[in-house]
């Protein structure tokens, strides 16, 4: 008995290694993500990485950065790129007529129209679900950010509970301003933009899932909206799992969707072999998602993920395992900011701002709005320590709210440096001496788990304690939820946040960080409100307005140097990024616009 | 006896909205602008969303009441609601998870009762002897260790090195076949369908995928059931009719069998009830490091992100299992134990 029992084990252990020996496929690629799944699958709803990384495989755009330069778009879906030069685009900027390649199939078998890519772009504007990418489309071809703004715009009410309270008739004048901006002529699209919008053109290159082209009479055949101009409505800002393309997707890129196992976290995809560039060299591949790093590391060594997600703070884990490739300083436009919330509520705020006063045991409510108490947190912080020690070097210290990456940034800014004497010069200055005098005492926030981020509060912690005894600062760890609640409510004297751009272009900084309705402002207090209201607002409009670059640059220079010379925040980190990989993957191509972490269609896998 | 479960089960509803209730409870402490944090997960999302309108757009902004009226009232529609974090239906989404997680327990209950209870057994027949010490100090080892860290451990050695049992649920090639083939999903238990199926193949790589999950749980159980068994053992050891069955002459073998160990499984039956529940609940931590996708890790991934649907759904469904699972054992004691009377 005991020897049947022993040699079943061995039989079967010999099974197991059997099936491991023939782990490697090299026709399909698995990449592990960690950081969470998709949200939605739907173009026009998907504005998280994780969404964004499945969503460039399945769908094309009309335009791509040609070698992952984003200085360099080229025709994808479209003919041609437009150009003042080439006569697709008018001299002001506002006409954009773009020729739609032909012969291009959808994954079911049709073939791609301009009807098709104008539908693409008037359903997901109508679609317009809260939250969501669709105000990229609504600002340059409309010069507003929502449907609701449309809908005003036709005179209705913008605040409205359910559409249906909106008339019907107004309902169709809101979709005939919308119809009205892109036209179909023939094989071509033409856009009409209300103001000139130099960086459009990025706008509806790929890596921006929102300008996925899709199938409109597929679309139809699924259910969904089929055109007509009064019944739209019935798909306004649907829950994102009501949405149609939730999970199912029917687009011209070089993979179609198999299916998204949602209990499993994996998205199946299978190559398209009618892709109109030719099929790509993989047969198919997965994209999964676990969230514990021993596991995907394991996955990693063992063969059955070909690229895995590691964090900054765990690459020198990964560095030196054989047969694992590691590229690192991969640029990103992103940046991350220490912020001052210029008006911070007092009641219910004490555990943050004590007594609310300025004796020593708390702060006052326009703390922040002295600008040397701004310049003196500036200058007290450690850039190159964060750099070094805390990102590992992996970024570069900013020069002002711009990503030096992106045009227009003036390199030579004059910017911050750890210095604790100019600090304590600007805290001698503000509020007439009384905060030197008196002291003060705040608690700074990091939302708990971002362990690089804490680390960057007790740096300034450290050394602004350093400047004077009277001065204490406490770092606070909340949960995001929590985050969230008080960012709302402007609440949090100093918080840092990371914003990573939509489209490469220095206005997509701009707006959020100076503009007085830009996501930020509003978490900063009617303070800094008021004084982008006064100092920006205007500068921001002109900005996008201009086509001519050099007006441009001395636009964004000029804002640049408005950000610094008045600290309204402390950019700290434009951070790198890696990848982590199997050296038998070939033809790994970048591009900082792109959400997916490897461009599959690139993709090639040769054992060593 | 049939009174007995029929009162114990018109409690059920009673106990179910209880824990609801309570769960709303807490909730009424969140802000809408807490609850909207299930939308945007992390600060990365926080694009250029307006707060406010993804805060109507999902009615967070109801008092606490209306949205448990409204919950209760798609409630008795059968309707669990949507769950943000598990990107289904809750109900999809326990149905989907429950079966991986049944097919866990399954697997792991029986190396965890009859390992534990063995070892009780040896310890107890070998008091205060080298065998006893020694497996008092493996089981107590087991009990100590975090299950992460042991979990991690045997990953390591038995993926890692040996490559033999990975982590998930299938294998990737066993998974594109179950997902997108001509597969019937029968039970959702992989290694059931495996077979209903007819593919030995695939029903061999479930079991490969349960290995690791299971030889941790059940080392990590061991020493409790090794703790309750002993004890209890050398309680009934001393007892007078084990002096007598001893004195009339009984063999060792029937002693032990039939006048100690069978009056001592009295309390390891409670413990093991209390056990299959724990494993049928989930097991957060193993289903974490094994990626074993269950129903333990939708519920903390959900209550993590304030999915409260989901949290919501789970409980409901856990305090449905609770009831069932304690009247099934308290059955059971009348079965084993001839004085328990169930009135």
């Amino acid at each position: 008995m005991k020897t049947k029992v022993f040699s079943l084990i061995v039989l079967l252990l010999t099974l197991s290694l059997s099936v491991s020996v023939f782990a490697f496929d090299p026709e399909t690629f698995v990449y592990v993500g960690g950081a969470g799944g998709p949200q939605t699958l739907d173009p026009a709803a998907a504005y998280d990485t994780a969404s964004g990384e499945v969503i460039h495989h399945v769908y094309d755009n009309l335009f791509e950065y040609v070698g992952g330069d984003l200085d360099k778009i080229g025709p994808m879906l479209a003919l041609e790129v437009p150009t003042v030069a080439n006569g697709l685009m008018s001299e002001d900027g506002r006409t954009i007529r773009v020729p739609i390649r032909q012969g291009v199939k959808f994954h079911d078998g049709s073939e791609l129209t301009a009807e098709d890519v104008k539908y693409s772009f008037v359903r997901g504007m109508l679609a317009d679900p809260a939250g969501g990418p669709m105000w990229m489309f609504f600002e340059p071809l409309l010069g507003v950010q929502t449907m609701r703004d449309v809908i005003a715009m036709a005179g209705g009410p913008s605040d409205f509970a359910e559409i249906d309270e909106v008339d019907p008739a107004i309902l169709r004048k809101a979709y005939d301003l919308i119809d009205a901006t892109i036209e179909v002529d023939g094989n071509d699209i033409v856009f009409h933009l209300v103001d000139p919008y130099p960086p459009f053109i990025n706008i509806l290159a790929k890596g921006g899932s929102w300008s996925s082209i899709i199938s409109k009479e597929w679309m139809a055949a699924q259910g969904d909206w089929d055109g007509n101009p009064d019944t739209w409505a019935k798909w306004y800002d649907l829950a994102l799992e009501e949405m149609t393309l939730y999970d199912k997707a029917n687009g011209t890129g070089p993979f179609r969707l198999d299916t998204w196992d949602k209990s499993g976290a994996q998205i199946l995809l299978s190559r398209f072999d009618e892709y109109w560039r030719g099929p790509a060299q993989l047969k198919s591949a997965v994209i999964k998602n676990i969230p514990e790093f021993s596991t995907r590391l394991l996955m990693l060594r063992a063969g059955d993920a070909d690229g895995i997600y590691v964090g900054q703070q765990e690459l020198p884990q990964v560095r030196s395992i054989p047969n694992v490739a590691v590229v690192e300083g991969l640029p990103q436009v992103t940046n991350t900011v220490l912020f001052f919330s210029f008006t911070i509520p007092i009641e219910g705020n004490e555990d943050l701002v004590g007594s609310g006063k300025l004796d020593g045991n708390g702060i006052p409510s326009d703390f922040f709005a002295d600008i040397n108490v701004r310049k003196g947190f500036s200058y007290a912080f450690d850039f190159e320590a964060y750099l070094n020690e805390v990102a590992l070097g992996a970024g570069e210290i900013p020069k002002g709210p711009f990503p030096q990456s992106l045009p227009y940034v003036n390199t030579d800014q004059e910017y911050f440096t750890h210095d604790l004497n100019k600090a304590a010069e600007y805290f001698k200055q503000a509020f007439d001496g009384e905060v030197w005098e008196k002291g003060f005492k705040v608690g700074i926030v990091y939302n708990t788990g971002n362990d690089a981020r804490k680390t960057a509060l007790e740096i300034l912690e450290y050394n602004i304690e350093r400047i004077n005894p009277k001065f204490q600062v406490e770092v606070i760890g909340l949960e995001w939820a929590t985050v969230l609640d008080r960012l709302r409510s402007a609440s949090l004297p100093v918080f840092v946040m990371g914003w990573l751009m939509d489209f490469p272009d220095t206005h997509n900084f701009a707006v959020p960080f100076m503009h007085s309705s830009g996501t930020f402002a509003g978490f900063c207090g009617q303070g800094l409100i008021d004084l982008a209201k006064e100092q920006f607002d205007e500068l921001i409009a002109a900005g996008i307005k201009a086509t001519d670059p050099a007006e441009r640059e001395k636009i964004y220079f000029e804002l640049q140097k408005q950000y610094v010379d008045l600290a309204v925040g402390m950019p700290f980190m434009e951070a790198t990024t890696h990848r982590v990989m199997r050296d038998w993957v070939e033809g790994f191509e970048y591009c900082p616009a792109y959400s997916a972490q490897y461009d599959l269609y690139y993709i090639s896998k040769v054992q060593k | 006896m049939i009174t007995y479960i029929a009162r114990r089960l018109l409690f059920l509803p009673v106990v179910l909205i209880g824990v609801t209730l309570m769960i709303f409870v807490a909730m009424s402490f969140l802000s809408p602008y807490q609850l909207v944090s299930t939308y945007i997960k992390s600060p990365e999302e926080l694009k250029n969303q307006s707060l406010d309108d993804l805060v109507r757009k999902y009615g967070l902004d109801q008092p606490v009441h209306v949205r448990y009226v409204n919950w209760m009232r798609n409630l008795f529609r059968g309707d669990l609601g949507y769950s943000v974090s598990a990107n289904m239906p809750v109900a999809e989404a326990i149905a989907r998870r429950f079966p991986a997680t049944v097919e866990l327990a399954l697997f792991a209950i029986v190396p965890v009762i009859l390992g534990g209870i063995w070892l009780g057994t040896i310890s107890a027949k070998h008091y205060n002897r080298p065998l006893d010490h020694l497996s008092r100090t493996f089981a107590i080892v087991g009990w100590s260790l975090p299950d992460f860290v042991f979990g991690l451990i045997l990953l390591m050695v038995f993926y890692g090195v040996l490559g033999w049992f990975p982590p998930g649920r299938l294998s990737m090639w066993a998974d594109s076949i179950v997902l997108t083939g001509d597969f019937t999903r029968y039970t959702g238990l992989n290694t059931v369908d495996a077979l209903l199926n007819g593919r030995p193949d695939i029903f061999w790589d479930a079991v490969r995928h349960l290995i690791a999950p299971v030889m941790t749980l059940a080392y990590l159980w061991w020493a409790y059931l090794l703790r309750i068994t002993r004890s209890s053992m050398l309680e009934v050891m001393n007892k007078d009719y084990v002096r007598t069955a001893r004195a009339k002459g009984l063999t060792e073998q029937v002693v032990m069998g039939r006048h100690v160990r069978r009056n001592a499984l009295i309390p390891v039956a409670t413990v093991s009830g209390s056990m299959v529940l724990g494993l049928l609940g989930g097991v957060v931590i193993v289903e974490t490091v094994f990626d074993y996708k269950g129903l333990g890790l939708l519920t903390a991934t959900g209550a993590q992100q304030l999915d409260y649907t989901l949290v919501l759904g789970t409980t409901l469904f856990y305090g449905l299992l609770l009831v069932l699972i304690n009247l099934v054992v308290d059955v059971l004691y009348a079965v084993i134990d001839p004085r328990v009377r169930l009135e």
